[in-house]
């Protein structure tokens, strides 16, 4: 079991990452090897204190160069969900890994998903986020699934071997490659509605579909999905200025907290988080 | 203490005071990850609350009749009448303060 474990590797986490390694904790980071997308693609950043006029691309190596030379190492497995068991946390992670922490920081950055009007409301009661979890539920039953990306088509094939229908909606340019008994409606989803007590239907430009259950398949997943009983104000986590969130041992810093959208800002809160995740 | 309900069996629940009913399946992840916060605040609230167990593919009559469509589902009755419901892993300080608030 690890000390602390650092959900994103962008600076928030790396800064919480070299932060708890001069603490001598036992820790693991969670993130893409090269460092956070965002960073990268920035075309200038002059106001990181200490280096003036610098590239996204340069500054976001500079972050990796400096966490490694620490020791830190950067884990590329995606975490799912992360449970709050009272004395430790369980992270459950896309490669189907679980770890265990003692105490987590979540520095996962700002997710571009927005939920789907209807989407909140019904969550749970027809429209579900996990097609493993909840597919036996809908077995004969005919279900949508709503995939923002390639990676979502292996779910939909999975679940038309239980369903007795699956209606697809690919959020991508990309031609879905899936069995013939899958329907694939090139619309773009607006909403998700209920039609009734075990009806539900998805809304686009030209019409409504229904099906039994709506399945909504983003790539990013919202902190307050993520991190099941997370208080959240819209996309960003509630922390105190110790970085605490209500949820004890489990921090937050970086973009994840809201505005200011700026790589200092993350860097300090990711210092915060590590020195109040070592108490 | 943490009862296994069988055969669509309401009778243990409908008969207790105070009934914490956890419904879920064994290819339910989040299920599984409640599991253990499950039985330790069965053990905390022994005297207080009868807690249940009920696996939806085993007791498919029960979970039709609380109108499960996800799970874990959690159920709070009283006396044979639910009184508070609630969807998803939920931390276990959480469920504590939801059971506290309800019972």
């Amino acid at each position: 079991m690890k000390d602390v474990a650092i959900i994103g590797s962008g600076p928030a986490g790396l800064s919480a990452a070299i932060t708890l390694i001069n603490r001598n904790k036992d820790i693991a980071v969670f993130g893409p090897a090269g460092g956070s997308a965002k960073v990268i693609r920035s075309h200038e950043i002059r106001n990181y204190l200490g280096i003036p006029a610098v590239s996204g691309e340069e500054l976001a190596k500079r972050f990796a160069d400096h966490a490694a030379s620490m020791g830190v190492e950067i884990t590329d497995d995606k975490i799912t969900a992360v449970y709050a068991m009272g004395e430790y946390f369980a992270l459950q992670a896309a490669s189907g890994a679980m770890y265990e922490a003692k105490r987590v920081i979540l520095a996962a950055g700002v997710t571009a998903a927005k939920p789907l009007p209807g989407e909140t409301e019904l969550l749970g009661r027809g429209v579900s986020y996990c097609a493993t979890c909840d597919a036996p539920l809908y077995k004969g039953r005919p279900v949508a699934v709503i995939g923002y990306s390639p990676k979502e088509e292996a779910e939909a094939r999975f679940l038309a071997e239980v369903c007795s229908a699956v209606t697809y909606f690919p959020v991508y340019k990309q031609a879905p490659d899936l069995p013939e008994s899958v329907k694939v409606i090139k619309e773009i989803p607006t909403a998700v509605e209920s039609k009734g007590l075990r009806s539900r239907a998805v809304r686009t430009a030209e019409g409504g579909y229904e099906a039994d259950c709506v399945f909504i398949l983003r790539d990013s997943v919202a902190p307050s999905n993520l991190v099941p009983g997370l208080d959240t104000d819209g996309e960003a986590v509630i922390v105190d200025r110790q970085m605490r969130t209500n949820i004890p041992g489990l921090y937050a810093c970086g973009d994840v907290t809201g505005r200011p959208y700026q790589i200092a800002k993350a860097a300090g809160e990711g210092n915060i988080a590590a020195i109040s995740a070592a108490e | 203490m943490l009862t296994t309900v069988v055969n669509n069996d309401m009778s243990a629940i409908n008969a207790s005071a105070a009934a914490f009913v956890d419904l879920n399946a064994v290819w339910c992840g989040p299920c599984r990850m409640l599991g253990p916060v499950v039985d330790e605040l069965a053990d905390e609230y022994d005297g207080k609350v009868d807690f249940y167990s009920v696996d939806v593919d085993e007791n498919p009559v029960i979970a039709q009749q609380f109108g499960v469509s996800s799970i874990p589902a959690l159920v709070i009755l009283k006396n044979g009448k639910p009184v508070a419901s609630s969807i998803g892993f939920k931390p276990k300080a959480q469920l504590k303060d939801w059971i506290d608030e309800n019972i």
